[in-house]
């Protein structure tokens, strides 16, 4: 953290009106186990998640536990998933350019419910097609970062949904779209 | 005001550097709060957490927190962005209305991912303090040079503080720092800022505490020994440091006036003793007399989890009289910097 050097050009007996403090916060955070096993599988061209051994709910990322049954969730629960699924929710980004804005252009972050047995990977990248073209029900597919270059660098314990660095987006397996009652309660 | 009563609670360890993530080590602390307190999960009625988002780095990290407590069929809840302590205020105003009976109220922080000496100056006035990164070491010395200054506190006695919280810690499982310290070896430490040597300072903990509310009706329906909040109160004073005298407490006393502390002898205090001059501080603005024992879990010297270190207070407090035979007992739970803010409440038994 550090404030900002006075400026010699400013008269020193103005009043001041205008005061710049830039500041900045850095957290290093530690990969709990499950998050951990997690980022293995991915590196290593696999998606885990659990699943509730009540409720039969999957979680990807994994959390460790199941919060609509409040039970904890082990390696045991661990599932392998499929790295194709259906587009149920998407937000088109329009970029304004603040600073350290990077985007310049409009883009999608979609939703995307695996095939089976499940999960939900949000906030996920659409490659190949254009942002009016993203829909709700379209079929995707994962294209994963060739695996020498795969890096697990910026999945946190809260990053639920990342695979970033991993998966590098998704896209369009050109298959009909899926109606949208089959999926109507996996929105999010 | 109608009797509220703690019928359970449950504390993790105090841990430098938590493996787990927060939802994570809250998850078995609040089941264990239910499980305590002999209720089901359902029977809640409301439930309130403290937790601060600027300690792990992330906005609306507090809403993951919420996957601890079983939120479907949906809850009624609410968060306080301070330490759980004012949390569990809320719920005791919220069972006040009568039309609950029991709430869950918790604590929940780590601390270390993050460097708090940076950290904790954004609470500060933006303009004079905050650029200046008065952390609370710095703030904690001022504080504790203005007492030894007027001859209320000696360097001695801080490290006697310290020794002692480190010895009765060591009867605390979920402690952090403990163990038998010659006081002589304490003040031969060179000092971090001066007059507080590190020992003096809480250690950097990350950590959990849930606490169980019921009314009097629904206490007496399923604990053997509940703990009455007989008084709660908190006051807090002006932000700016430097117009305030460091040397005294007013919020503590007003609290502990309104609360009641002086109605009837204390057996023991859990206060939140930050740094070892508070104690002087805090004994002082309560009228405690000085056979009251002062933190017999070690304290916040010992294990000091941010957001739940004040609750842990009510805790230990209630632990005392549940457990340990004690009949009156007082809590205090602190926020702001250098003792600004003071939460000060009467526990008693039957």
């Amino acid at each position: 953290m550090s404030a900002s050097l006075p400026d010699e050009t400013i008269d020193p007996n103005a009043p001041v009106a205008n005061m710049d403090y830039f500041m900045a916060l850095e957290f290093k955070e530690t990969i709990c186990p499950v998050v951990q096993r997690y980022t293995d599988g991915l590196l290593a061209g696999k998606i885990i998640g659990h699943r509730c051994s009540q409720c039969g709910l999957v979680y990807v990322p994994p959390r460790g536990y199941c919060p609509i049954d409040v039970l904890e969730t082990t390696e045991e629960d661990e599932v392998e998933l499929a790295d194709r699924g259906i587009v149920t929710n998407y937000t088109v980004v329009t970029p304004v350019q603040y600073y350290g804005q990077e985007a310049t252009e409009p883009f999608a972050k979609v939703s995307v419910l695996l095939d089976e047995p499940g999960g939900m990977l949000s906030l996920q990248d659409v490659l190949e097609v254009p942002v009016e073209q993203v829909r709700i029900g379209m079929r995707l597919e994962a294209v994963w970062v060739p695996e020498s270059d795969r890096t697990v660098e910026e999945i946190g314990n809260r990053s639920w949904g990342s695979a970033d660095g991993c998966i590098l987006g998704w896209r369009a397996t050109g298959e009909p779209d899926v109606p949208p009652d089959q999926f109507n309660d996996r929105v999010f | 005001m109608a009797d509220i009563a703690i019928i359970g609670y449950s504390q993790s360890p105090s841990w430098r550097e938590a493996e787990l993530t927060e939802p994570q080590f809250l998850f078995p602390v609040i089941s264990e709060a239910i499980d305590h307190a002999k209720i089901e999960r359902r029977e809640i009625g409301f439930t309130c957490a403290g937790s601060c988002d600027y300690l792990s780095g992330q906005t609306f990290a507090f809403v993951m927190n919420l996957e601890a407590v079983g939120a479907w069929p949906p809850i009624s809840e609410s968060h306080v962005e301070m330490d759980g302590a004012w949390a569990l205020y809320e719920a005791w105003v919220r069972l006040q209305a009568g039309d609950i009976d029991t709430a869950l109220v918790f604590g929940s922080g780590k601390s270390s991912p993050g460097n708090l000496s940076e950290i904790y100056p954004l609470q500060l006035d933006p303009y004079t303090l905050t650029p200046l990164g008065v952390d609370p070491a710095s703030m904690a010395a001022l504080q504790a040079r203005a007492l030894i200054d007027a001859g209320l506190v000696t360097e001695r006695e801080m490290a006697q503080v310290v020794a002692r919280n480190r010895r009765d810690a060591m009867n605390n499982p979920r402690a952090q720092v403990s163990g038998d310290f010659d006081e002589d070896a304490l003040l031969a430490e060179p000092y971090l800022t001066a007059p507080l040597r590190k020992h003096d300072l809480p250690p950097i903990s990350d950590g959990a505490c849930a606490v169980i509310l019921a009314t009097a009706d629904k206490a007496r329906a399923v604990c053997e020994r509940p703990v009455w909040i007989r008084g709660i109160d908190h006051r807090i004073e002006v932000h700016q440091p430097g117009m305030r005298d460091l040397t005294v407490s007013s919020s503590t006393q007003i609290a502990g006036k309104n609360a009641g502390v002086g109605n009837a002898p204390v057996d023991v205090a859990e206060l939140c003793v930050s740094f070892s001059h508070e104690e002087s501080v805090l004994r002082r603005a309560l009228g405690l007399a000085e056979n009251v024992k002062v933190n017999p879990s070690g304290g916040p010297l010992s294990a000091n989890p941010l957001m739940a270190v004040g609750i842990s207070r009510f805790a230990e407090a209630a632990r005392q009289i549940a457990e340990q035979g004690a009949h009156r007992a007082i809590a205090h739970a602190s926020s702001g910097q250098a003792l600004q803010q003071n939460m000060v409440a009467v526990l008693e038994g039957d």
